[in-house]
């Protein structure tokens, strides 16, 4: 050991445990198996959705397109998508507005017991989704005397998507340098050009994020919405029915169709996050021009 | 926080620049449509489903406003009822250690031995499966557990059963595997978020001061984390006790959890039996959300996704 001890990383000096390697092994096949795990159900569904055999299995009888086709003859099934799709439109466009108008007020100090209302905001997101669906029957059906419908069913998951975009938000606002506002404030600009050109800038992140998720659980909410659905169903319970009551392999293909459409969203969520990055990044440190 | 001082003049708040001071009324404006319907659609209707458990059910199946105790007394009478509280008490929790150990070693591989950039690239490909439909991501383990699914024709052919067996799918087992499928990418995304502030070189230093690699990992690593294995454990128990899709699509008549009962009993338009069950869960609930409040970092899990 005659190295000069200065310029050696003493860490790297450090004996290694015999096991390291082992370890670092084990866990890197763990990692692998895992993953195969979690795409296991998703590469059935996809390879199921191209079966002939009328009921899914293996081993795998031939290629065709037939439940493709079958899907996109199902009127039932292209209704049930429509509904979906209005809903959740609805539910991010007003989710989107009033969680975000909550989130001001909760860390701007409009609220007595912020602390309290956050934790109070996080209980529908946390309380399982049964609880929540056959409370709004109990509510809707027998004590407000409301229709179930569509209307119901978009009330249903406000209960959960608000909140989401209410503390997404509110976690951005919290590391929001207000001297920012004051500054524009200070230099002229109306409470309009302050919001439009420092305070969205800097929160569109937040906002869109909130958006997206509220878009994303809406298309997928199934246990909310199976308790407070009236006749027109949504996708979801409309493959439940189908998948409970018979075999349906035109539901693989569905659920292909959604999976591609999922992967998509998220593509142009990534682009569009990074978009609404910069943006927001460009009003921070934008030159004073 | 980009702290600017302009021309040597700190900057403070706007003393009402156009007309008046804003009343309280018109700041708290903008909250009230989440507030109604917080409390319109949250705690009324679970307020309301708690007057309607302690109601009964009349001959024709409305609700007669009588007040009494029996459809708790009943629940706890019944030994399926019990039995099967019981059983989702006892799954929750397995499903939770499973998770938890499944998704640190995960977690720990990421943080320690992947660079940052590859172990986010890692978390996207674990969290994908879970933004697609959840519904159908719990319909196609049929075609792996179910009778002629991918396991048994895989088991057949390495010839350890001779003929389908139904041991995978609608009972327990079934149940078992998909919640542990469904919550296991959740813990995973906690425990990464935890690990990721753990500087590993403390556990160097453990060693270096003599600890075995064990003790290091007990008193240095599990302490600093142990606010993440309980957010984890939080995100993967408390929606079990509400599982219902899971049991009633790979569960089967024997695989049902508490959840299902309430579902079933308001199918059977039991609506104070069921709100009695629905009630004592959320309860239960509550009063663990309440108690960990300071665990729930829901803008942690959800916004990284």
């Amino acid at each position: 050991m005659s190295t000069p001890v200065a310029s050696v990383d003493p860490l790297e000096t450090m004996p290694v445990s015999p096991y390291a390697g082992v370890t670092r092994w084990t866990l890197r096949l763990w990692f692998a198996a895992l993953v195969a795990f979690l795409y296991l159900p998703i590469a059935f569904m996809i390879i199921f959705s191209f079966d002939e055999g009328a009921t899914p299995g293996l081993p795998i009888t031939g290629f065709t397109l037939r439940w493709y086709d079958e899907m996109l003859g199902n009127r039932q099934l292209l209704r049930a998508l429509a509904n979906s799709v209005t809903v959740a439109a609805v539910v991010a466009v007003l989710s989107t507005i009033i969680g975000t108008m909550a989130a001001f007020v909760l860390v701007r100090g409009g609220i007595r017991y912020p602390s309290v209302t956050r934790i109070a905001f996080t209980l529908p997101i946390m309380v399982p989704g049964v609880l929540i669906g056959v409370s709004l029957l109990i509510f809707f059906a027998r004590a407000a005397d409301i229709p179930l419908s569509l209307a119901t069913v978009t009330a249903g998951q406000l209960v959960v998507t608000v909140p989401f975009v209410l503390l997404i938000v509110a976690s951005r606002l919290q590391g929001f340098d207000r001297r920012l506002e004051w500054a524009a404030a200070d230099l002229g600009a109306t409470p309009r050009q302050t919001i439009r050109h420092i305070v969205l800038p800097l929160i569109a992140p937040a906002i869109l994020a909130g958006a997206l998720i509220s878009v994303t659980l809406s298309i997928d909410e199934f246990v909310i919405t199976w308790f407070t659905v009236g006749n027109q169903p949504t996708l979801p319970t409309y493959i439940y029915t189908r998948v409970k009551f018979g075999v349906t392999p035109e539901v693989n293909a569905v659920a292909t169709v959604m999976l591609v459409a999922t992967l998509l969203i998220f593509a142009i969520a990534t682009v569009a996050l990074g978009r609404a990055r910069r943006w927001s990044r460009r009003a921070r440190l934008a030159p004073r021009a | 926080m980009t702290t600017r001082v302009v021309g040597g003049a700190t900057l403070a708040p706007p003393t009402a620049a156009s007309g008046g001071r804003i009343s309280s009324l018109r700041r708290f404006a903008p909250f009230i449509p989440a507030g109604l319907i917080l409390v319109g659609l949250f705690f009324v209707p679970l307020a309301v489903m708690l007057v309607f458990s302690f109601w009964s059910t009349g001959a024709n199946l409305d609700v007669i406003p009588v007040w009494t105790l029996e459809n708790y007394a009943n629940f706890f009478e019944n030994t399926t009822y019990v039995r099967t509280l019981f059983k989702t008490l006892v799954i929750g929790a397995g499903v939770t250690l499973v998770s938890l150990v499944g998704a640190f070693a995960v977690a720990y591989f990421l943080a320690r031995y992947v660079s940052r950039r590859w172990a986010r690239v890692a978390l996207l490909i674990i969290i994908v499966p879970f933004w697609t439909s959840y519904l159908l991501r719990v319909y196609s383990w049929q075609a792996i557990l179910g009778e002629r699914g991918a396991l048994n024709q895989v088991l057949m052919g390495l010839g350890l059963i001779s003929e389908p067996s139904r041991l995978f799918v609608y009972n327990d087992i079934g149940t078992f595997i998909v919640l542990t499928y469904v919550y296991l990418p959740f813990a995973a995304l906690v425990l990464y978020a935890s690990l990721e502030r753990f500087d590993f070189t403390q556990l160097t230093a453990a060693q270096d001061l003599g600890a075995r690699p064990h003790q290091a990992f007990r008193h240095v690593l599990l302490p600093q984390i142990r606010p993440g294995l309980i957010t984890a454990a939080i995100f993967v128990f408390i929606p079990i006790l509400g599982e219902f899709l899971t049991p009633s699509m790979v569960g089967g008549a024997g695989g049902l959890l508490i959840a299902n009962l309430v579902a079933n009993f308001f199918k059977n338009a039991l609506i104070p039996e069921g709100a009695a069950v629905g009630f004592m869960i959320a309860a239960f609930v509550l009063v663990l959300l309440i108690a960990f409040r300071r665990y729930l970092r829901v803008e942690d899990v959800y916004a990284r996704g």
